[in-house]
């Protein structure tokens, strides 16, 4: 076991159960809000360039690579080298995806069309990535997932 | 009186709408404001003023004077004159005692001035002292204007909406609309934003209709659109707010009857409204003569014309019955009239450009201010620059000899020109100063239609001009704005653990930690921490703060960060941290387990997390060490369990070998927990035998479930935070923030050996270095209270009568059956035994320093 | 205080997004007299005019910067990154 494994939930035993810190929260939400925590994040130091995955860029030496929870080992396994340094950071990472421009500028300041971007959404450091037509996807510290899942199920109340 | 249909009225006679005014039926049409459907009824009287209860009509038509504010269900200080029209309102007047016709308060306007001048409440209702309670509800029962309703409960949803806009344009009159479509011609995105009552389109250009309330740094305006608050982040901000109608100052100006020329536009060409029987006209521009075709069409005979710019008037005087206009006397010359249309010329509106930092300048050709100076980023267009057209500038007052009659500078707060000469008679004769101590634009028009003719009043009676007397500072809300639309959602942002739910669900009382929701216990917090002792408890701990350091450099860095050596650990070890600040003063504390020649795993205190990671990358932002900080502290769920039993516990769940050989105290191991890939720490700040587990936090209710199964029959359970502190008391552990403060250093906290002085540099070193030079000034030490009371925490230390230290800690242990603690006391009685007189609730108890944990003080439950 | 303050990674971003610990210092190179010691700890120029200050954008990219900002109008007129050794 690598020093390092103890951060990595897709190495856990099968009959372990995995639960999403949104769970509960999303169990009366409207539709069109997802879930997307089952989503493996690694945390990317140094040369940043060429990286397989969904890649997000915060500094030249600093970037977020997302890619399936199935695909995690296999992923994580082909960003170490190069003097590199990956920490598996998926467990920290809650997400979410929703629908509507007017649902995001109640959320956040960000300007919606110089995304992916971090910045503040619901008062909370968020990686916000925008889909095709008005789909976004949100991801926030898991620890405030409760939080921000309440805050867009209210959002998405006020604008019912 | 309504009037045949008229071609652009905005009524929609087809469609009824009725609301209740004081309990009786009103009825209105579809496209009337509260205010036209009542006057249609014929009401006149809207209002009665702040301070002398008199009758007030409508003035301005257009949400800028008091005049019209009503109760609206229960909502205070609603303007009717654009108040759309509801079907069911429940409407009433506010600020009468009695009714709007019959103002029982009314006395103060007959007896109350002398009684009541400018500034009377600094000179009045001072004595008798005692009888204050009885003035106090006096005042606060005849004070103000509107009431809330407390038990309304909330009625209202207020959303806050970010937008971005490369051009902002606030107001839609003719050059707002010009130059929205120039900046749409120009290919930017282009914003519009107007509060008048007709939504305008306009092609490639966004609407809003709404107020933009002032405008900040970094382009920032906020827009009142009623529920709705818009934050926009605006590249150019262009105002076109127009100007302001300027009332002018004469005995009778606040009479019912008495208007500014856009309440004839809106009576007549809106609701189809007659505005009065008999007219008189006195205007300084040509906004009074553009009312002459209205009244016509209204029917009103017009009886009396004055240009301004053509006439010159001395004395303008209105006389009136039961507070109604009845005549009006022009230098002598005295006409029979109901309706005076009266204007003072426009005065630019400003204000949204000081707010921006322009100045503001008197332009006396024009008597009126301008803004000038404009910083970058905001531009201002039509009459708020200053094109208001050709007019006279109208005189301070018109009061000439008249002794008789009130002449109102400002009808908000019914301060009289007689006041504003008080108060310069009294000394107030700086704007500023005059303005607080009248009170003039401190009401609800916040200046509009009393600021300018204030100016020319103190230039007059100072014997200077406007220029010098300048305005006073503009802030915002250019309108009032309902608080309810600034607080928006009531959402704070809270962190809770994986296991949050299982606490819930387990009886347990839930307090915070910073942003943090942590259980404070399970219901009884002395037998919790009795269970750690006898048999097993287990804790979450999840809220720790969790850093990676990765890197060739990262022992380096941790020795430059910390007064710790770390340099020799071994993989696997784990030592105890206190990180420092430049000054020597305790920052946070947490453990750091070496994790492999290059990485290490570092805990900090549950609120401490951001400010340590930030700390970290800060100084290596400056040292550019090879080391990366990552932080995992939301990665990682993590749970603490302790107590005899503990081991066994650990067999159930784990492979590892957990014999005391295989995994000693102080270890750090790494193992699948319950199935979840784990780190197993084994320390001890509970003072039993214990294990800490961090492993992903998915997985935190399922391995907390296994813990409370496999380990049922074993005794364990919960513990939350009080039992924590007991235990941890109990061993004599300093929790940074309780028993040490901003100035709190480890030597002085009995921590010397944290501190590897012989190391070249660290954070902290040259300041430790020197409470080493100039000795101690107090220490940390521990207590236990020879009569079992329980100081309470922040108690004094009595010293020669005197206080002479603190208690930062006390807890009464079950454990110890003593009441036990941690203060800070000076140096010479922090030895063994040493004599502690405590202060506790007025009186003194004795208590003997402790220098050595209270319960097993070598530690061998730690390492058994 | 609402003005935007342009990030080296993200752009323009509302300054609340940000933590601030004040005017760049010198730390002392070793041994500091006393009076050197209090100075580098305490004593601030605190100008009204341009300052050199420590950035980080906490709910961004999280990187530490160096800013130059009039403090009497909150113009931001340059960022650095601190140079890698």
């Amino acid at each position: 076991m690598s020093h390092l494994d103890f951060l990595s939930p897709d190495l856990a035993a099968d009959d372990a159960v995995w639960r999403s810190p949104l769970e509960r929260a999303l169990a009366h939400a409207p539709e069109g809000v997802e879930d997307l925590t089952r989503t493996a994040v690694f945390e990317v130091r140094g040369d940043v360039d060429g990286l397989e995955g969904e890649v997000v860029r915060l500094t030249p030496e600093r970037a977020y690579v997302l890619c399936p929870f199935e695909e995690a080992g296999r992923v994580r396994m082909r960003l170490t080298g190069a003097g590199r340094v990956v920490v598996d950071a998926s467990a920290g990472w809650a997400g979410l995806r929703v629908h509507g421009e007017t649902l995001m500028h109640r959320l956040t300041d960000l300007d919606l069309n110089a995304l992916p971007a971090l910045g503040a959404l619901a008062h909370v450091r968020a990686l916000v990535i925008r889909d095709e037509g008005d789909s976004f996807r949100l991801y926030f510290a898991q620890e405030y997932g409760h939080s921000v899942a309440e805050a867009v199920i209210d959002a998405a109340e006020g604008l019912a | 009186m309504r009037l045949e249909p008229q071609q652009g009225e905005r009524i929609d006679r087809s469609h009824e709408v009725s609301f209740t005014f004081h309990g009786a039926s009103v009825r209105g049409f579809e496209g009337d404001t509260l205010a036209s459907a009542l006057y249609a009824e014929g009401q006149r009287i809207f209002s009665r003023s702040f301070k002398y209860h008199r009758p007030r009509g409508l003035l301005c038509c257009r949400g800028t004077c008091p005049n019209c504010m009503v109760q609206v269900d229960g909502t205070p200080n609603v303007r009717a004159c654009v108040t759309p029209i509801r079907e069911g309102a429940s409407v009433e007047a506010q600020n009468v005692w009695g009714s709007l016709d019959h103002d029982l308060l009314a006395i103060t306007d007959k007896i109350g001035g002398p009684f009541t001048p400018v500034g009377f409440y600094y000179r009045t209702m001072i004595r008798p002292r005692r009888a204050w309670p009885l003035y106090e509800k006096f005042l606060r029962n005849v004070a103000g204007l509107g009431k809330v309703d407390k038990h309304a409960g909330r009625a209202s949803r207020y959303d806050v909406e970010h937008r971005h806009a490369e051009v902002l344009v606030i107001g839609g009159g003719e050059s707002g609309q010009a130059a929205a479509r120039e900046a749409a011609a120009e290919g930017r995105h282009t914003v519009l934003v107007d509060n008048g009552p007709d939504p305008i389109e306009l092609e490639g250009v966004e609407t809003i209709q709404g107020t933009a309330l002032g405008t900040f740094e970094g382009g920032l305006v906020p827009v009142d659109a009623g529920l709705v608050l818009y934050r926009f982040r605006a590249g150019h901000v262009v105002v076109a707010a127009g100007a302001v109608e300027q009332p002018l100052l004469f005995p009778g100006n606040d009479l019912v009857g008495v208007v500014l020329p856009e309440a004839v536009r809106r009576l007549v060409g809106r609701w189809s409204l007659r505005p009065g029987t008999r007219a008189v006209v006195i205007s300084a521009d040509d906004g009074g003569l553009d009312t002459l075709p209205y009244l016509e069409r209204a029917g009103t005979e017009i009886a009396e014309v004055v240009d301004l710019r053509e006439t010159r008037v001395h004395e303008i005087a209105a006389q009136g019955r039961g507070g109604r206009l009845a005549s009006v006397e022009l230098d002598g010359l005295k006409v029979g009239c109901d309706l005076l249309v009266v204007s003072g010329g426009r005065q630019p509106a400003y204000a949204l450009l000081a707010h921006a930092g322009a100045r503001v300048e008197y332009d006396d050709g024009r008597g009126i201010f301008v803004p000038t100076d404009l910083p970058p980023g905001i531009e201002v267009v039509g009459p708020a620059a200053g094109e208001t057209g050709d007019a006279a500038i109208p005189a301070a007052t018109y009061n000439g000899a008249a002794k008789k009659g009130k002449c109102f500078v400002c009808i908000c707060e019914d301060v009289t020109d007689k006041d504003v000469k008080r108060a310069i008679a009294e000394g107030f004769d700086s704007i500023e100063l005059a303005k607080r101590y009248t009170t003039v634009t401190m009401g609800p028009c916040q200046g509009k239609l009393c600021h300018v003719p204030s100016i020319r009043l103190y230039a007059r009676e100072n014997e200077t001009d406007e220029a010098t007397i300048g305005t006073t500072t503009a802030r915002p809300p250019w309108q009032p704005v309902e608080l309810g639309l600034l607080a928006g959602r009531p959402h704070e942002p809270a962190q809770r653990t994986a296991i949050h739910h299982r606490h819930k669900e387990l009886g347990a009382k839930m307090m915070w930690t910073g942003s943090w929701r942590r259980p404070h216990s399970y219901g009884d917090p002395a037998a919790e921490a009795k269970n750690v002792h006898d048999s097993l408890g287990v804790i979450d701990v999840s809220t720790l703060g969790k850093l990676i350091v990765s890197g060739p450099d990262s022992a380096a860095f941790l020795e430059r960060l910390y007064p710790n050596r770390f340099g020799d650990m071994k993989a696997g070890r784990i030592r105890y941290g206190v990180l420092n600040s430049d000054a020597g003063r305790i920052m946070d504390d947490g453990t750091l387990a070496r994790l492999s020649e290059e990485d290490f795993y570092v805990t900090t205190t549950s609120t401490g997390a951001g400010a340590v990671v930030e700390w970290f990358e800060w100084w290596n932002a400056i040292w550019r060490m090879d080391v990366e900080i990552v932080n995992v502290t939301g990665a990682l769920a993590a749970v603490n369990v302790a107590g005899p039993n503990a081991r066994e516990l650990m067999t159930r769940l784990t492979d590892l070998d957990v014999s005391n050989d295989a995994f000693m105290y102080l270890d750090a191991k790494h193992a699948h927990v319950a199935g979840a890939p784990s780190l197993l720490l084994r320390i001890g700040f509970v003072g039993e035998l214990g294990y800490e587990i961090h492993f992903p936090s998915p997985y935190g209710e399922h391995v907390w479930n296994e813990i409370l199964a496999k380990g049922a029959d074993l005794g364990v359970k919960p513990f939350g935070l009080e039992p924590q502190r007991i235990l941890r008391l109990e061993k004599m552990h300093i929790l940074v923030g309780q028993d040490t403060d901003s100035e709190s250093n480890v030597l002085e906290a009995s921590m010397p050996w944290i501190a590897k002085l012989d190391k070249d540099d660290f954070v902290g070193k040259w300041s430790l270095e020197h409470v080493l030079e100039r000795g101690f000034r107090e220490q940390l030490v521990g207590f236990e209270m020879e009569n079992g009371v329980v100081p309470a925490e922040g108690g004094q230390i009595v010293i020669d009568g005197r206080p002479g230290g603190r208690v930062t800690s006390a807890r009464w242990s079950n454990q110890l059956d003593r009441a036990i603690g941690m203060a800070w006391v000076p140096p010479n009685l922090a030895e063994e035994d040493a004599e502690l007189t405590i202060k506790v609730d007025g009186s003194v108890e004795k208590a003997r320093v402790r220098l050595r944990p209270f319960f097993d003080p070598e530690g061998e439950h730690l390492r058994t | 205080m609402s003005f935007l303050l342009p990030c080296p990674n993200c752009g323009p971003r509302p300054v609340d997004e940000f933590t601030c610990t004040g005017e760049v210092t010198v730390r002392p190179k070793s041994d500091p007299t006393l009076r050197d010691l209090t100075d580098y700890l305490y004593f601030k120029n605190n100008v009204a005019g341009v300052q050199r200050e420590w950035w980080c954008h906490r709910l961004g990219c999280e990187a530490w910067f160096t800013a130059d900002r009039d403090t009497r109008t909150n113009e931001v007129l340059s960022v650095e990154v601190p140079a890698k050794k």
